[in-house]
């Protein structure tokens, strides 16, 4: 077997992984289930909740990652390698201890402060959101500063020695260089985000028709024994989720040919 | 099909047969499936029990229904522990537990907790439908706790106060532990609970009784021998020491009942025990 077939077995393999994974949940398929979960009210207001926190928790995160992300990429500053390893810290500590953490704060006097007098997030939809962001933060600025450093400084320093400010040489020649990157991190970062479960249900809880996300709706489908029903919510999540990621990369590929 | 090829062959090999090998190892194991009402006396009772026999036995604690889930998904394990009945009658009527090795081990009793020195002043279960108080329930969907909750809430309030309550009630927990925690992180002012909450995490829970007017059924813990069971001896041992001298006590120090006698002595009345309820469709909104 010579090198090129070994690594294209590789890339099967990994196919066939997720697709036998996938493909065993047709063991448990029921018909009945997946129509009665598209047309109930409940899983309708889980995917919009879904939805709507892993989309505002996306936008919030992104604002922070990129001129975070661009600061990583191209200065040198106090603590910079403090912030660069901190960016894991979600995904070392587990969803379920970040939930934890993120309850602990809001124990403390200045998290009963905000819970108080600026937004209540225990229990409540703010909670969804925050849990979100919090474990997203971390990997969007990682990947976003990925697709800063592979712009060339050169082209900025060219455009400041042309007379562009520090800001229009990053608007007007970094950051469309770098878009596609920027747009495939923010995907990836929604995706996470859509399919987070641990931290969410730790803060947020898991009434139905107020916080529960379609994937703590999966959990309370197993929890109530209801295999057929778990495998008609998984079906949705995929549906939705790959679409999403399916139509993010048509998207991109469809502007880098234009 | 040259040297590369066979060599990540072999390797896949011996790594699945090293899976393999892990699971026949496991035959003299225990796997228990349990709810989570129990896991302070059950952690206690299990390491005894493996100091005693020398027996590896493993608990998974989760919501009763999820555990069961896991249990049929996975096709093992040896004993299901819920934590009240509702549960294994479910696993009973599907026949995922062995007929006629059910077992009671001990008996709850459902009660109001707050956090310690009770700072909001809930008396009772009507304190907690006045303006500003905040509470949680587990969810009656899968978690037991959370089913004994709604069953005196629709037992007690007219529907004026099930509404107030409606609005006091910020969420529901994901399981008993979760339950607790809300009191103990300040989630929440009050959440109806197992008497014995403020035993798992005493600096921080109190409980305020229910009157006995307003319990209507004594929980219990039971536990069976799973039908995935490959050991039926092992798992009945397990089961003879939870119900042994030693692993009553276990169960006492940690305050739960033995006799239904206890429970009702605490409650200061003789209520129905164990069964079924099921729960209005308003709280599940499917």
């Amino acid at each position: 077997m010579n090198f090129r077939r070994l690594t294209v077995l590789s890339a099967l393999t990994v196919l066939g992984i997720y697709a036998a994974l996938i493909a065993s949940l047709a063991y448990f398929f029921d018909r009945t289930a997946v129509a009665g979960a598209l047309t109930s009210e409940r899983i309708l207001f889980s995917i919009q909740l879904s939805l709507v926190a892993s989309t505002v928790a996306t936008g919030l995160a992104m604002v922070i990652a990129i001129p975070a992300a661009y600061a990583l990429s191209r200065h040198r500053f106090f603590g910079r390698e403090v912030v660069d390893a901190i960016l894991e810290f979600p995904i070392i500590v587990s969803p379920a201890a970040l939930g934890a953490i993120l309850l602990i704060f809001f124990n403390t006097p200045v998290g009963e402060w905000v819970q108080t007098h600026l937004i209540r997030f225990v229990f409540a939809f703010a909670g969804i959101v925050l849990a979100q962001f919090v474990t997203i933060l971390g990997i969007a600025v990682r990947f976003m500063r990925a697709a800063f450093d592979e712009v060339p400084e050169e082209y900025e320093r060219v455009a400041r020695t042309l007379g562009a400010t520090p800001v229009r040489a990053f608007v007007t020649v970094t950051l469309p260089l770098a878009r596609r990157g920027l747009i495939a991190s923010g995907v990836l970062a929604w995706a996470k985000a859509m399919g987070e479960f641990g931290a969410t249900i730790t803060i947020a809880g898991t009434m139905a028709m107020r916080t529960e996300t379609l994937p703590i709706a999966i959990f309370m489908r197993l929890s109530g024994a209801d295999i057929e029903g778990t495998v008609a919510l998984i079906l949705v999540l995929l549906v939705i989720g790959l679409s999403a990621l399916y139509g993010a990369r048509y998207f991109l590929r469809d502007r880098h040919h234009a | 099909m040259d040297r590369t090829f066979f060599t990540t062959l072999t390797v896949c090999l011996l790594f699945f047969s090293l899976l393999g090998g892990a699971e026949a190892s496991a035959s003299g194991r225990l796997l228990i499936y349990a709810g989570a009402a129990s896991k302070p006396p059950t952690d206690d009772a299990v390491r005894r029990f493996e100091e005693k026999t020398g027996i590896k036995t493993e608990v998974i604690f989760g919501g009763s229904g999820y555990v069961l889930a896991q249990m049929k998904l996975a096709r093992e394990g040896d004993l299901y522990f819920p934590g009240s009945s509702d549960y294994m009658e479910k696993a009973k009527r599907d026949g995922d537990v062995v007929a006629g090795t059910e077992r009671i081990i001990v008996y709850l009793v459902s009660a109001i907790n707050v956090q310690k020195g009770n700072p909001r002043q809930i008396l009772g279960l009507r304190d907690l439908i006045r303006p500003g108080i905040t509470v949680a329930i587990a969810n009656p969907e899968g978690v037991c706790v959370g089913t004994y909750a709604i069953e005196i809430i629709e037992n007690q309030f007219s529907p004026e106060e099930k509404q107030a309550f409606r609005r006091n009630l910020l969420n529901y927990t994901a399981s008993c532990e979760k339950t607790a925690t809300a009191i103990s992180l300040k989630q929440v002012d009050a959440v109806i609970g197992w008497g014995v909450f403020n035993h798992w995490d005493p600096a921080r829970i109190e409980t305020i009784p229910l009157k006995p007017s307003e319990i209507v059924r004594v929980g219990y813990i039971p536990i069976a021998v799973s039908r995935f069971t490959q050991n039926r001896k092992l798992a009945e041992s397990f089961i003879e020491f939870l119900t042994s001298e030693e692993g009553r006590a276990i169960f006492a120090r940690h305050h739960y009942f033995a006799k239904p006698e206890e429970a009702f002595s605490w409650l200061g009345a003789t209520k129905p025990v164990g069964g079924e309820y099921a729960v209005p469709a308003e709280w599940l909104k499917k």
